[in-house]
């Protein structure tokens, strides 16, 4: 008996949940919890075309969620993988990973036809959640603990909240031996003065907390963690804060990239994060190019950025993106320098630019203009009012506590967050209309005489995208089309291979292959690779 | 031999007569004229642990990729000291799966240490000072896969991990075959007329090639290269083997991916076992030097392993490292000390690089065994292998040609140098090779930080006050900090503590004579000194209020702990 009240008990608490799911609207972004929950979901409402699976627990105990969108068997068809909470303060990344995957499972699944989806919602579970709690800062580390400062001591000088508002943000200290100044046109922002304009400075700017190990630096060994974004292999930032003792040091990198190298049907990565190479395709630069640590995209790559490029402002309606490049160990710059598949990365929204009207003019300072940006789109809490407060480290000075509140630069307010969502499915959906696909096409057989045929075909790439970048022609993580020709014990291959291996075949491209073949009967040829489809056909011999 | 119990081994001691440097009465017997598998040498260090309890602690830092034990033997005198806080030297050998002595070197050393204590008062100081992690092989899947399956001298240089080398989608699909069943891959040849070689009348197992202007009298060869067969149907004989990735392309120390860096894997430390490695280094700063064993060429390399790391390497680091190569230049008759990008060859991702690009330890890398030990001589003769194989070897490391029936080339004939000859040293070489690679290692372990408190002055300054100064000695050439990593801070900086006494102020005195200090203002007690030179002294100053005892201590990651009392 008991035992019934319990279940009943616990299914109207599961229907009263999935009822307010349905009745509210979500007004703030989603916590780990809730995002979990919302995978779980799409995985029983759509059971057939998901798998969802844990590739680790980090050492902070969160699970690293890995989704599979797919029909049929997942590695039958090429893949593009999606990468978001790369850095744990961009919460809409996280946010949109899962609506992708929802918007393609309610309104896309035929997608699925030709096209699987590794999903990634965060890489940085432990970091976003700082965005939840009480005190509220950018985070971008996971639970290690680190010598931010390599000074021996661990996590010594954290923030400290001085005006108690739950949001870390700036003191500024009068003193004329400080190098900031108020910004003219709006003197809530600080920059640093130029001498050169004749400036002389005013105050010293810190992030807000005391400097608890009395070293003249603020808040530099915090509970920092490993940046997931700064622990990858390219350029690696060596012992600098948040970068791990070395590459690939912690556990969701190690989990992931394990996965990824053992998908050999992904072509494509879409980086949710910082860098952003969907607005500013990538340079090539020739002589950086031409080195052995290459540094620099490849000439044809760049023009396959530039195309990708303009269809990403297009689709998404996007401008005015602010130039972000890697800074070194970033996973975009991994996906590409190290792993050669075709890379992309956007953050999926930075604050637009005011333009200004008749009576306001917009100010030139990016700060300073976001601030008119967020007054006129009438939104709260993005600016914490400078106040004085009392500093144990500044007893004799002016100090005080404001500046432009965390979160609010990099995340859009939440009702911005379905339709940036469903911009970036489409061009999900367009990339993967591009994908590579490989086809065998115009094949001809001649009798050359008695049991000998001559077989010749074109092994083609229907897609639009080649089917290796110019960087994955190089990379052993790419394999190359194969072409197999399938031959019974009384057939002989007597000019051409048996199997031969094709390195790359351009967008909308073809190889022709030739081969002479003793014996009678039919044939299979074989051709493609797991990234780029395959296709066979049958020879009749003559 | 090694199931035989210990007692039946060891020999009266009236019976034996010393030859000077080596232990004549161990407790554990060991033939040094052989090599052992990778289960062999884990009985060896089993027996080694459990003779010596006192001395050694055995333990297995991880698991290899076919679930083998990675052991390793930490010793040091345990009575004396906290182990793990005395200046660590590491050993480690058998990277390169067909490199085998570093594992016989290893244990040599292990076992010389362990024998020697109390006999030989180098030794005894060497272990009340210093610890000793010792790691025979690093590689013992690999390691028995070159001693029991299909290989040639050179193979497999990679660990067991199944790699698509051709990018076929097929994984070590066609590796060498032993054909004809001599327990080595050699070489195959046919008769042809057009062929390039011949046969050397003087010495049926040399080939000679023909000249341009050469008239030919005699059946013409063509060489059709290692042992093997198509296994896969495509026309190309052994190109996806066992592998292919090189478990010394996996380190840290700007790693690069194998289009930049041929052999490197997914990412560092990806293979199990170069990460139970790196595991056990970060969990033991106190690691101050270390050597890795490869074969062969005779060579005693330093890093930078990349032209495009030179700058690394600075000057105050690359005396210490000059100092200690050149010494084994003559410790190590036939072996050239070199730089790995400029005389070797440029390469990212060696273990010598991270060890110390990574760690700021002071690593070279012993390439094992060269063509100078065949007569002891540099004069080089193309004949020498062949004529050392039949002068001194009786003939037992050379398969004499025979004829077999090969699927795609039809008759052919396999014959020539077994995989334990060129690279591996010879049985009757083998405890010498070991004995002076070990001394090497001994001489870079002993240089390693030797710290003390060389005295202390006091001065009454008046009103109670008084000014202490501690002289701390380093009496060896390498400093606490290398100069990487005081560039990076990769060790915390030594802690020069008084206790005991009321510190009123700290500082560290940098010109005695004209009174020059640097106060630390905060947290006087523990004086943080960022590097303690070798071969010098650090000067530190306290001002202490009354007449209270005080003990100074010296606490530093790579140099150990020491205290006045």
């Amino acid at each position: 008996m008991f035992k019934t009240n319990q279940s009943l008990f616990k299914l109207f608490w599961i229907c009263m949940c999935l009822v307010s799911v349905n009745v509210f609207a979500q007004s703030d972004y989603r916590n780990n919890n809730e995002l979990t929950n919302a995978l779980k979901q799409l995985k029983s409402k759509h059971s057939a075309n998901v798998k969802l699976q844990s590739l680790t627990k980090t050492i902070g105990g969160h699970d690293i969620w890995a989704l599979t969108l797919f029909k049929g068997k997942p590695e039958d068809n090429p893949a593009i993988a999606i990468v978001g909470g790369v850095d744990g303060s961009l919460l809409l990344s996280r946010e949109m990973a899962v609506n992708i995957a929802e918007n393609i499972l309610t309104n896309h699944k035929d997608v699925l036809d030709n096209t699987t989806f590794y999903i990634f919602p965060n890489m940085s579970p432990n970091a976003s959640e700082q965005y939840f709690s009480k005190l509220k800062y950018h985070k971008l580390g996971n639970a290690k603990k680190t010598d931010d400062d390599r000074d021996g001591l661990t996590n010594e000088d954290t923030f400290e909240d001085l005006n108690n508002d739950g949001l870390i943000t700036l003191i500024r200290v009068e003193d004329v031996t400080g190098n900031y100044i108020k910004l003219k046109e709006d003197e809530r922002v600080m920059i640093k003065a130029n001498p050169q304009e004749g400036e002389l400075g005013t105050h010293k700017v810190f992030s807000e907390g005391i400097d608890n190990d009395k070293d003249g630096k603020y808040n530099e060994d915090g509970d920092g963690g490993v940046h997931f974004n700064k622990n990858l292999t390219y350029n690696f930032p060596y012992f600098q804060p948040g970068a791990g003792e070395h590459a690939v040091s912690e556990k969701e990198h190690r989990a992931l990239l394990d996965f990824l190298y053992e998908q050999w049907n992904i072509y494509a990565i879409l980086t949710l994060g910082p860098e952003n190479n969907l607005s500013n395709p990538l340079k090539y630069n020739a002589a950086n190019a031409r080195k052995r640590v290459v540094a620099s995209i490849l000439k044809d790559d760049e023009a396959l950025n530039k195309f990708l490029s303009k269809k990403y402002t297009k689709i998404t309606g996007t401008k005015d993106a602010p130039n972000a490049n890697g800074k070194g160990g970033d996973f975009f710059e991994w996906s590409y320098f190290h792993f050669g598949k075709l890379a992309m990365s956007t953050p999926g929204w930075w604050a637009p630019k005011f333009k200004g009207d008749s009576t306001i003019k917009a100010k030139k300072n990016y700060k300073a203009n976001f601030l008119q940006w967020a007054e006129a789109e009438d939104l709260s809490n993005y600016f914490v009012d400078w106040k004085e407060v009392n500093h144990p480290d500044f007893p004799n000075k002016k100090v005080e506590v404001g500046g432009i509140a965390p979160f609010v630069m990099t995340n859009p307010p939440y009702s911005m967050v379905e339709d940036i969502s469903k911009k970036h499915t489409d061009f999900v959906l367009e990339i993967s209309k591009m994908q590579p696909n490989i086809s065998i096409e115009n094949v001809t057989t001649e009798k050359v005489d008695n049991g000998l045929t001559r077989v010749t075909l074109n092994i083609h790439n229907k897609g639009l995208l080649p089917t290796h970048t110019e960087m994955g022609k190089r990379s052993r993580w790419l394999r190359r089309i194969k072409v197999d020709v399938k031959l019974d014990k009384s057939q002989e291959v007597i000019s051409g291979k048996k199997i031969q291996l094709i390195n790359s075949i351009d967008g909308d491209s073809s190889e022709e292959l030739t081969w002479l073949i003793k014996g009678k009967g039919s044939l299979t040829i074989e051709a493609g690779a797991a990234h780029t489809g395959a296709d066979k056909t049958t020879i009749n011999l003559k | 031999m090694l199931m035989v119990p210990l007692a039946i081994n060891a020999q009266k001691a009236e019976d034996i007569f010393r030859a000077a440097g080596s232990p004549h009465n161990p407790k554990v017997q060991i033939s040094f004229n052989k090599y052992y598998t990778a289960e062999g040498l884990a009985a060896i260090s089993k027996k080694i642990a459990e003779a010596h309890p006192n001395l050694v602690r055995r333990e297995s830092i991880g698991k290899s990729t076919e679930g083998r034990d990675i052991w390793m033997m930490a010793i040091t005198n345990y009575k004396v000291g906290d182990a793990d806080r005395k200046p660590g030297f590491y050993i480690d050998g058998n990277i390169h799966s067909n490199e085998i002595q570093g594992a016989e070197i290893s244990t040599y050393t292990a076992w010389y240490l362990t024998e020697n204590f109390g006999d030989v008062d180098y030794v005894t100081n060497m272990l009340n000072d210093r610890i000793f992690y010792i790691v025979p092989t690093i590689n013992p899947d690999a390691r028995n896969n070159y001693m029991k399956e299909a290989n040639t001298g050179s193979s497999p240089r990679a660990g067991m991990i199944p790699l698509d080398d051709d990018r076929d989608g097929l994984f070590d699909e066609d590796g060498l075959e032993d054909l004809d069943g001599d327990g080595s891959v050699t070489r195959m040849r046919r008769k042809n007329p057009n062929g390039n070689m011949i046969v050397d009348p003087k010495d049926p197992r040399m080939m000679i090639q023909i000249g341009p202007d050469d008239i030919v009298t005699t059946q013409r060869y063509e060489f059709l290269g290692s042992e093997g067969i198509d296994n896969d149907g495509d026309g190309l004989v052994n190109e996806d083997r066992p592998g292919y990735y090189d478990p010394n392309r996996d380190w840290a120390w700007k790693w690069q991916p194998d289009y930049i860096q041929r052999g490197a894997y997914k990412y560092p430390f990806s293979a199990p076992e170069t990460r139970a490695v790196a595991d056990f280094v970060l969990k033991h700063p106190n690691i101050a030097g270390a050597q890795s064993f490869h074969n062969s060429g005779g060579m005693i390399l330093r890093g930078p392993g990349a032209e495009e790391d030179a700058s690394t390497y600075n000057r105050a680091d690359v005396a210490i490292y000059d100092a200690i190569g050149k010494k084994g230049e003559k410790m190590l008759p036939g072996y050239r000390y070199m730089v790995v990008y400029k005389d070797l060859y440029s390469v990212f991702g060696g273990e010598l690089d991270w060890f110390y690009g990574g760690r700021g330890i002071y690593t070279f890398t012993n390439e094992i065994f060269s063509s100078f030990a065949y007569y002891k001589t540099k004069d080089r003769d193309p004949n020498q292998m062949y004529n050392f194989e039949k002068d001194l070897l009786m003939g037992d490391a050379f398969t004499e040609w025979k004829p077999y029936n090969h699927p795609t080339y039809g008759e052919i004939e396999i014959g020539g140098f077994r995989k334990n000859i060129g690279r591996a040293t010879p049985g009757f070489m083998l405890e010498e090779e070991l004995h002076r690679n070990m001394a090497f290692t001994f001489y870079h372990a002993f240089h390693m930080p030797l710290l003390s408190i060389d005295s202390i002055k006091e001065k009454k300054l008046g009103g109670g006050l008084t000014e202490v100064t501690a002289y701390i000695k380093n009496s060896r050439l390498m400093p606490t900090h290398a100069s990487q990593d005081l560039k990076y801070n990769i060790t915390r900086p030594d802690y020069i503590s008084i206790k005991g006494a009321k510190v009123v102020a700290g500082m560290i005195v940098t010109n005695e004579d004209f009174g020059v200090t640097e106060e630390q203002k905060t947290n006087p007690e523990t004086l943080r000194v960022r590097n303690i030179p070798g071969n010098s002294i650090v000067k530190v100053r306290w001002i202490i209020k009354g007449n209270s005892s005080y003990t100074i201590t010296v606490d530093s990651e790579k140099g150990g702990i020491v205290s006045s009392k």
